[in-house]
């Protein structure tokens, strides 16, 4: 009986088949349980989870690469991350204030601030640029602080260490493989800190001119002399009269490098670098901001190279 | 000075090209009555080149002008036919909804690219102070090629413009709209929407208010509109503005100043006219400061705040010995805190290249030292504003109720006359 032969072998095969689709998905499920689900408001902090993290968690950053972390809308699918989030972190100050309304309509109590699952990064480090928290801001200087305390490399001990004690509060078991994460990245970041100084020792004292007030923190690690900002208020277009400064005060300060970020406009920078010696160096204020910049070490790998080519004397 | 007058050439030169050429446009656009499209033509303009720039085309590439150029002539044909279709549903409202919908279509195309996106805000934005030398020759040939062609069709665009609905061949219209779109978009990514709207519309109206030819209205409009576009630059420059915000502020001065000067050109008894002005204008405006000043002592009154500006003895009058004194030191006291906080993030901003760097503790230390003087500054704010407060108090009565009873008598004294010259 070939005919029921036949039959009987397809009902194996879909037998065999179906059983190995429930294996996988069984497979699947088991290792979606054992990793921990991460949500970042930014790609530093995912880059930076992920380095404390390694393969026991997931992490995902609700901001795209490039995207300004700042004025971002959240979107539907932002809600369902964060509802299925074993662990959400911020960067706080007044930078991603957007997270607030999310995490409200999350409805989690521990996702709440101070709650377990809820990890603030800004939380003991050394702020720059504090003014109060009632006094009226002036420009970029956020009455809490300057946000973009990234962009000091040190600074990764604090935030790391703010993750660190996030995921040990959702994920205690692995504690001890988070802590040894930690330490190994920390250790490479040290080495790469003190290599990055060195290269750009010949910067010191050159004055530079940036488009925003975006890199105080990276000045203050790499002694970088920042003079003025082209925008003293962002998206408020520059005053002439800040202009003819901006113009003076590169002639008398000898301005040798306009620092700017890839989504900022390139023509204020390229005009006042035609009227002066100072070249238009594109920094990433974050990861993935340029595609070099693939995570939190590249990331200084690429701006350092960036600012190295200003000191480098010209041809 | 020096600094101001090289920055500053090369826009003025842009601005005169801009108005010559947008004040001609602008009055066809009166006649059309649609107003808003040179919105939707930016608009439509910035979708063709930010879909250029998510297929792989960098900005300023041949590529992204290609797309521009043939979005912006999707666009006139659109417009053409709308025209066409505005029997029952005026063509303002297809505009309209034209330009939402390619703002909406343009945010989705470019939300996956932020590069996309800055690039179609600069489109959108523009700045007239980046202008180079290379720019504006380049504006002044596509602006030249685009006039000769106006000058040579004159007469046929003329018509379509000043036609009734559907009396004229759509071709015309599409013509128009093509050439408009070019101006548009090139003007747009120089000086941005809203001077670009004002120079297009503030000029032909001041010209339309005063000439009926066409060549009349495009010379006032011309002399009113670089009068006010140089207005715009010199108040940008002296009082540290934004310039296209300036120059838009301008405009609307301008506007405001031929619109009085048409109103008095045109009536009789214009020195009787200005006094009645004024005096309903100054009584109107006793009466309610001083109104204010008795239901809400404690709020902001712009008239007493000029005063107290100008003449200080104003508010002394008001207050005890103790009160002045008082109030001075307090004044000092903020100013004191204020220079230290100044002093403190100079500290700290230098500490970051020179000498020897700020530990994170002594950091922490200065920030808080900062926070306190920032809230002792505004402490002694807050107690000089509380006893300005108590000088409004007693000035609602002893100001307040007398100035309102004399504004009314004013409003009432004219009122009689006004009846007795009526009887």
């Amino acid at each position: 009986m070939p005919r029921a032969q036949k039959f009987v072998g397809r009902q194996e095969i879909a037998g065999v088949l179906l059983r190995g689709a429930l294996a996988l998905l069984a497979l699947y499920a088991a290792d979606a349980a054992a990793t921990v689900q991460v949500v970042t408001t930014t790609t530093d902090l995912q880059s930076l989870t992920q380095a404390v993290g390694g393969a026991a968690v997931e992490v995902t950053s609700l901001t795209s690469a490039g995207q300004d972390g700042e004025a971002y809308q959240p979107r539907p699918g932002d809600l369902l991350r964060i509802k299925q989030a074993q662990l959400v972190v911020r960067v706080g100050l007044d930078y991603d204030l957007w997270l607030d309304p999310l995490l409200g309509q999350a409805g989690r109590a521990e996702l709440r601030r101070g709650g377990a699952a809820y990890v603030d990064a800004s939380t003991s480090i050394p702020l720059l640029e504090i003014q109060g928290s009632s006094v009226v801001p002036g420009g970029h200087a956020h009455g809490l602080g300057n946000p973009h305390y990234w962009l000091d490399p040190l600074n990764a001990e604090g935030i790391t260490a703010n993750i660190l004690l996030g995921l040990a509060r959702v994920d205690p078991g692995r504690t001890q493989t988070y802590e040894r994460n930690r330490q190994r990245f920390l250790q490479t970041l040290a080495q790469r800190v003190r290599d990055w100084s060195e290269r750009l020792r010949p910067l010191q004292g050159v004055a530079l001119i940036a488009h925003h007030n975006s890199w105080p923190y990276l000045a203050r690690r790499f002694r970088l002399r920042l003079v003025e900002t082209i925008e003293p208020k962002p998206g408020v277009p520059p005053s002439p009269a800040h202009l003819a400064k901006l113009a003076a005060l590169m002639r008398s300060q000898n301005v040798r490098g306009i620092l700017k970020a890839p989504t900022e406009a390139e023509a204020m920078p390229h005009m006042l670098s035609a009227r002066g010696s100072a070249s238009v160096v594109t920094l990433a204020p974050s990861v993935g901001a340029v595609p070099t910049a693939k995570d939190y070490l590249a990331l200084f790998d690429y701006n350092v190279a960036a600012l190295e080519r200003i000191a480098a004397p010209v041809p | 000075m020096n600094d101001m007058l090289q920055l500053l050439w090369i826009p003025f030169v842009a601005t005169v090209l801009l108005t010559g050429i947008h004040t001609y446009l602008g009055i066809h656009v009166l006649a059309r009555n649609v107003i808003f499209v040179d919105l939707a033509l930016a608009q439509i303009a910035a979708l063709g080149a930010s879909v250029a720039f998510m297929l792989g085309h960098p900005p300023q590439s041949m590529g992204a002008f290609a797309y521009s150029l043939a979005a912006t002539l999707a666009g006139a044909v659109l417009l053409a036919f709308s025209r066409r279709a505005s029997t029952r549903i005026p063509q303002e409202t297809l505009i309209g909804i034209v330009y939402v919908v390619t703002a909406a279509v343009t945010l989705v195309v470019v939300d996956k690219s932020p590069l996309g996106a800055e690039h179609v805000k600069q489109m959108l934005v523009g700045s007239i102070l980046t202008i180079t030398a290379a720019d504006l020759l380049k504006l002044a040939a596509i602006y030249a090629v685009i006039a000769i062609l106006h000058w040579l069709l004159r007469r046929p665009f003329l018509g379509a413009s000043y036609a009734r609905d559907g009396a004229t061949h759509w071709g015309w219209d599409f013509l128009f709209y093509a050439l408009f779109g070019m101006v548009v978009t090139s003007s747009v990514a120089i000086a941005g929407v809203l001077l670009v709207f004002s120079f297009l519309i503030i000029p032909a109206v001041i010209g339309t208010l005063f000439c009926r030819g066409v060549r009349g209205r495009w010379l006032l409009g011309c002399l009113a509109g670089i009068a006010a576009s140089a207005t715009g630059l010199a108040a940008s420059f002296a009082w540290d503005l934004p310039t296209g915000a300036a120059m838009v502020c301008a405009f609307a001065l301008a506007l405001v100043l031929a619109g009085i000067v048409h109103w008095v050109g045109r009536t009789a008894g214009v020195g009787k006219r200005i006094l009645g002005g004024v005096h309903i204008a100054g009584t109107a405006l006793l009466i309610l400061s001083a109104a204010w000043l008795v239901l809400q002592p404690r709020a902001d009154h712009p008239v007493l705040d000029a005063v107290d500006a100008v003449w200080p003895g104003a508010r002394g009058a008001f207050l005890g010995a103790e009160e002045a004194r008082e109030l001075a030191e307090a004044e000092s006291a903020a100013g004191h805190y204020e220079r230290e906080v100044a002093r403190l993030n100079a500290k700290e901003r230098d500490s970051r290249w020179q000498g020897a760097p700020l530990e994170d503790e002594d950091l922490r230390r200065l920030s808080s030292y900062v926070q306190s003087f920032n809230e002792m500054a505004k402490g002694e704010r807050f107690v000089a504003r509380e006893i300005r407060n108590r000088a409004r108090a007693r000035q609602r009565w002893i100001l307040g109720v007398p100035a309102l009873l004399i504004g009314m008598a004013f409003w009432f004294a004219r009122g009689v006359a006004g009846i007795r010259a009526a009887v």
